[in-house]
């Protein structure tokens, strides 16, 4: 019977990146079936913009005002009493969004506390997003893997081709190499990285003018550090073993220097105008899907006004 | 090696402690191992601390409690041992080694042993031969030597004997041995000296030319002695030897089980060999004893054994007129025998021919003979009685007026004048008189003497010179109440009035009891049989004419225990006048069978035990003490500490490798899943069962709280639900109409609920539902016989047509039902049965149906019943049966109406259904109470009075 803590939740081949993709290739079609159930929680209660604008969707009768294009007024409605009234369609514009979620190593991790491993929970999410984005018209894209497309199953074609995607499987963060100003990027990782890499990515990005949205993933072992007695950690990326006598001395600084990193990243994202979202893996992907949505719509409206 | 008291048996061992550096070397060589953990945020923790730059490091406590282990190991192998014997023996030559097996050695056997073992192994070490002799042999193989490493079996084969050793054989035996003389004596003792003392010390003096030690223990046994059943206390009589032997202690006395009844201390005065200590206890709690131990003594002397002497005596009663018995309260023998039973047994004859009674009572080996009112007897009969009293035996005779017209009666304790007198009637000089004393050194005295005891007539004494002392009790004018005198071994006792009220109110005070009580303790003391020392034989009759034959039933051992004999034991003879011997073959103990026995015990009423003193020693004796503490081998005792410490490195090392942490949450692997699984399926099987037991429990609390109506549940859930709704629909009614609010009905499952509870069990028989298995149905039985009752329902009166004739399938199922049950005859409700009148009057007890019968018990008919309204008869019919469907006509909905019609369709039977509903329930309850308490006004009314 296994005695630690958390597990490394995939085998670690030779080839392992191949490996690794093949085991992530191989959670995708749950993983989207799961994404698309939390999505449609999500638009059933979903209003648009919420704006008024160019679109389809009635959005509001409202009195005329002088100046306004005659076209514009609702001949009928107004015919119904003596106030001129216009009818306003709801504001709907496409948007650019890139998804994408971190494959490294470290996000196979699973303590036993928590439901699934940080990787199946971060593909769940962007999956999830990318298909509430789409389904609300919006471009969606995975860098270096699919252009942004509008599509109302764009996260089924982002699916298929993370199924058969190698390559993706390197990268450390996302390249925004053919991102255009002005769209937005959402990242789901667990942000293990070096602190400077991801400063420095993240300054990277924001200067081509694209708004970030960080969401962090955790493992409730990683923020709560439950060790103790003589314990062997091994980094899953590196595979660096180190041995500590007393892992329980270790736990206030630990956690110290854990919530200064997650602090740092929040600090960054809130100089950098951008959203950061922490969500943990023992709790449900819905709520966080609920929150990052939230976030992403009321940066569209502000960059809609 | 010896250090101080220390000494080792192998002291080369003790250089593997050298190795203990290096095992701490290596200790610290080998950790334990770490966990593994895979760790994202490795990283991070290199940050904070640098990781272990050698992982070989075990806690310094582990290291610590490993090298004591091994240290442990290596003291324990060395073999210490505390308080080595020292050698004391010196010279050469034979070596006698003396040892006392008697009975003072069971106190401390284990020492004697001992010391016995350390003078052969000393004698083995010098190569001495040893002449062993035990001072219980008689008459065996001549004294020899041999070498000691031989006689080590002998030794320890030897045991503890409860019996007293005499010496002056073993002196012959030690002055008759071949060997020319002994250099060294090792003479084990008990403190204690025995006849034949001064031939053993001449033998001893004669043959012994070196050392003599004489080992004693620090203290010397007490033993006890003798049993007296005082009126008011259990003495045991204590003695010590005339030297400083235990000045004080405690008794304790078991009861045949073993269980120990009461404890008495006691304590020997000044310089007093003799003590007692008293258990004053309740006769009947004196009855129960069969053992007074000194406690701490462990010997066979300090145990007395107690036989039938002492338990429950049998009396029996003759009175002279049996044709009193239709009126109890005016027997004479009621009296007596009420206040006689709490603490003996009471025999009355079979036949009302006194003479064969008498007879009859002698061959039950009664104790105490009560004659109430009994004149003239036979001669023959009389002289039985005489040679009766003679052997022991105690006659109490009450007056009355067939023994005041006696002429010439020879059992009676004074010479009587005729008539008597009487006192405070019309035609009389004196007062009626009052009870004025019990003389103190009669059995009475201490008994308060009741003020509210008069007597109206009596027989009167012929004054005598020693009337006085024949007097037992007095009234207030000087006239002896009760006389005694002694005949032999035995007592005649004589009341001056009767065993009645007729002649005193003396038989109904709480006097009456006491002195009957203290008359029968007398009795067990008086039938001691003479010249058997502490040996009383079974019976105060039989025992004296013939020789008997008593196999041993249980005997002591040496250290005072009972127990099964062994294969020495032989049967007791006992031979009239002559005092049994205890000896090898017969032990102390119990003879005879568990229901009749004699004890036999090694002391006797006059025993004296004396000290043996330095003159009593061979000439240079001295004398030696056992020594308590003998050698203290460590070896055990490290090694299992060393295992101690082994399993909790072990535990230790286990809770460092994370086995005994507990895993917080489900893990997700199959093990888990397992694991989980297996747990709690195991749950499963344990909570189950338990809650059902828990509800089970909740139910009796409540049902034994709270008076309830019952059904039985038949599985068929139409008819559990007509029969529970009728059961609500009753006891509504019977709250609203009488002062009984039974609580909510409850159907119960025959086959395992607990019935106890309910008082009425309802039974609807359904011709669908088999008969029960046998065991519910002895459940059932049990429920019946302990005073339930169960009213049947064959709810076939509808469909059993007319006349009879047929027979339904519900009836038949009933039948087959009742015919495992023990039953008794049935008849329909008679008129005048407590059922027509227990809450209402009632003629008729329809339930849906109208015209079948309730059947109950049938009460046997007297002609005193005959005229009487209501039938007598505490008992409650333990079984009804009806087939008028009561249930169906009791049953209502929730919300107030019935169930089911009524056939035919008439208001007023369903409210008779209720009242018939109500009244068993009552007579459930109540018995035939409501038969002579509640109408009595009707009831005169009727009878036209």
């Amino acid at each position: 019977m296994a005695v630690s803590v958390g597990t490394s939740v995939a085998p670690q081949s030779a080839h392992e990146v191949l490996a690794r993709a093949r085991a992530r290739a191989a959670l995708i079609p749950d993983m989207l079936v799961e994404a698309q159930k939390i999505a449609n929680t999500l638009t059933s209660g979903w209003h648009g913009r919420r704006r008024r604008g160019t679109g389809d969707a009635f959005w509001q009768f409202r009195p005329y005002d002088q100046g306004e294009s005659m076209a514009r007024i609702d001949w009928r409605r107004t015919a119904r009493d003596d106030a001129i009234t216009i009818r306003d369609q709801e504001w709907e514009a496409a948007h650019t969004v890139w998804i994408w979620a971190d494959p490294s190593p470290s996000m196979l991790y699973q303590s036993e506390t928590a439901s699934v491993s940080k990787q199946s929970r971060a593909l769940v999410l962007s999956l999830a997003i990318a298909e509430v984005l789409a389904k609300s018209g919006e471009r969606v894209g995975w860098p270096g893997l699919t252009n942004a497309m509008t599509n109302r199953d764009s996260a089924e074609r982002i699916a298929s081709a993370l199924m058969v995607d190698t390559r993706a499987a390197q990268d450390n963060l996302p390249d925004a190499a053919n991102m255009r100003s002005r769209s937005e990027l959402v990242v789901v990782s667990d942000f293990l990285q070096p602190v400077s890499d991801i400063l420095e990515w993240s300054e990277q990005i924001a200067k081509q003018r694209i708004r970030g949205s960080l969401v962090q993933i955790i493992d409730p072992a990683e923020e709560r550090f439950p060790f103790s007695g003589r314990t062997e950690f091994e980094d899953p990326e590196t595979g660096v073993r180190q041995t500590f006598g007393r892992a329980e001395g270790l736990s206030v600084d630990y956690m110290r220097l854990f919530n200064a990193r997650k602090e740092m990243l929040a600090n960054q994202c809130r100089k950098l105008g951008w959203n950061h979202l922490v969500h943990h893996t023992d709790t449900l992907a819905s709520g966080a899907l609920v929150a990052l949505h939230g976030r992403l719509t009321g940066q569209m409206e502000v960059k809609g006004a | 090696m010896t250090l101080g008291a220390l000494s080792f048996a192998s002291p080369l061992v003790l250089l593997g402690l050298l190795a203990l550096p290096i095992i701490w070397w290596l200790l610290r060589l080998t950790p334990p191992r770490p966990r593994q953990e895979v760790f994202p945020p490795s990283r991070i923790l290199e940050e904070i601390a640098k990781p272990e730059e050698t992982p070989a490091q075990s806690p310094w406590w582990l290291t610590l409690l490993r090298l004591l282990l091994a240290g442990l190991v290596v003291l324990a192998l060395s073999e210490p041992v505390w308080n080595a014997d020292e050698a004391q023996l010196n010279g050469d030559g034979p070596i006698l080694l003396v040892v006392d097996d008697g009975w003072t050695s069971g106190a401390n056997w284990n020492e004697r042993m001992n010391a016995a073992e350390q003078t052969l192994k000393e004698a083995s070490a010098a190569g001495r031969p040893v002449a062993l002799v035990f001072a219980s042999e008689l008459g065996q193989a001549e004294l020899a030597t041999a070498s000691a490493d031989s006689l080590s079996s002998r030794l320890s084969a030897a045991r503890a004997l409860p019996i007293n050793t005499h010496w002056s054989a073993l002196g012959e035996r030690i002055a008759s041995a071949d060997v020319p003389e002994f250099a060294t004596l090792v003479w084990l003792t008990g403190g204690l000296k025995a006849p034949g003392h001064d031939v053993l010390k001449q033998a001893l003096e004669a043959k012994v030319t070196g050392q003599v030690f004489v080992t004693q223990p620090g203290e010397t046994a007490l033993a006890a002695t003798a049993i007296n059943n005082a009126p008011n206390a259990m003495e045991v009589a204590i003695v010590r030897a005339d030297n400083d032997a235990p000045g004080a202690g405690q008794a304790t006395a078991y009861d045949d089980k073993g269980q120990s009844i009461a404890t008495a201390p006691f304590s020997f005065s000044g310089t007093a060999t003799t003590a007692s200590a008293q258990f004053e206890l309740p006769v009947e709690l004196r009855n129960e004893i069969v053992r007074v131990e000194l406690d701490n003594q462990k010997t066979a002397g300090a145990v007395q054994l107690i036989d039938e002497r002492f338990r429950r005596r049998r009396v029996g009663l003759i009175s002279g007129g049996n044709a009193d018995r239709a009126q109890p309260l005016l027997s004479p023998l009621y009296y007596i025998s009420r206040a006689l039973q709490p603490f003996s047994d009471v025999r009355e004859p079979e036949t009302d021919n006194s003479i064969e009674a008498v007879d009859e009572l002698i061959n039950e080996r009664i104790s105490t003979f009560i004659l109430a009112d009994i004149g003239q007897l036979p001669d023959e009969t009389t002289r039985k009685l005489e040679d009766w009293v003679t052997k022991g035996g105690m006659l109490v005779r009450f007056a009355g007026p067939r023994l005041a017209a006696a002429s010439d009666d020879r059992l009676v304790p004074v010479s009587l004048r005729r008539g008597g007198r009487s006192l405070g009637g019309t035609l009389t000089w004196g007062e009626a008189q009052p009870l004025s004393s019990f003389e103190d050194n009669s059995p009475f005295g201490g008994i308060p003497v009741p003020d509210d005891v008069s007597v109206t007539r009596q027989v009167l004494a012929e004054p005598d010179i020693d009337l006085a002392s024949k007097t037992w009790a007095s009234l207030q004018d000087g006239t002896p109440l009760v006389t005694a005198s002694q005949q032999g071994q035995g007592w005649i006792v004589l009341f001056h009035v009767t065993a009645d009220a007729s002649w005193s109110n003396l038989p109904l005070s709480g006097a009456f009891v006491d002195m009957l009580r203290r008359i029968v303790a007398v009795s067990n003391g008086a039938v001691t049989v003479p010249g058997q020392g502490g040996t009383a034989s079974e019976s105060s009759t039989d025992a004296q004419t013939e020789t008997a034959s008593l196999a041993p039933w249980q005997v002591l051992n040496g250290e005072g225990r009972l127990g099964a004999p062994d294969s020495e034991a032989r049967p007791l003879q006992i031979a009239p006048g002559t005092e049994v011997v205890v000896s090898r073959e017969t032990p102390p103990g119990f003879y005879g069978t568990s229901d009749a026995h004699v004890a036999v015990n090694l002391f006797s009423k006059d025993t004296a035990l004396t000290a043996l003193t330095r003159d009593d020693l061979p000439q240079g004796g001295q004398f030696l003490n056992y020594q308590k503490t003998a050698a203290t081998e460590f070896k055990p005792w490290l090694l299992a500490l060393a295992f101690v410490l082994l399993a909790i490195d072990c535990l230790v090392v286990l809770w460092m490798a994370g086995a005994l942490r507990t895993r917080r949450v489900l893990s997700s692997s199959t093990a888990g899943i397992a694991v989980a699984a297996l747990a709690t399926a195991s749950i499963l099987t344990f909570t189950m069962p338990q809650s059902a037991f828990a509800q089970d429990a909740a139910i009796d609390f409540e049902s034994a709280l709270k008076t309830r109506l019952a059904y039985v549940k038949t599985g068929d859930d139409r008819l559990d639900a007509i029969s529970r709704k009728g059961l609500i629909g009753l006891t509504r009614f019977i709250s609203t109409r009488t002062s009984l609010e039974p609580g909510e009905p409850i159907g119960v499952d025959i086959a395992n609920d607990e019935l106890a509870f309910y008082p009425l069990l309802y039974w609807p028989i359904s011709s669908g539902v088999s008969v029960p298995p046998a065991e519910t149905m002895a459940r059932i039985d049990a429920f019946m016989k302990r005073g339930g009752s169960v009213l049947f329902d064959t709810r076939d009166q509808i469909s059993g047509g007319f006349g009879g004739a047929r027979v339904t399938v519900e009836t038949q199922r009933l039948r087959e039902i009742l015919s495992s049950l023990d039953i008794p005859p049935l008849e329909p409700v008679p008129e005048n049965h407590v059922l027509t009148r227990a809450f209402y009057l009632l003629n008729v007890f329809p339930g849906r149906y109208l015209d079948g019968r309730l059947w109950v018990e049938a009460s046997t008919p007297t002609e005193d019943d005959a005229d009487r309204p209501a039938r007598p008869g505490d008992g409650v019919s333990s079984i009804m049966i009806t087939s008028n469907d009561m249930a169906g006509a009791w049953a209502i909905e929730a919300d107030g109406s019935p169930s089911l019609p009524i056939v035919p369709p008439n208001p007023t039977q369903r409210v008779y259904a209720l009242r018939t509903g109500a009244n068993i329930v009552m007579y459930t309850l109540t018995g035939n109470y409501k038969s002579d308490q509640v109408h009595i006004p009707a009831l005169l009314e009727r009878l036209g009075q």
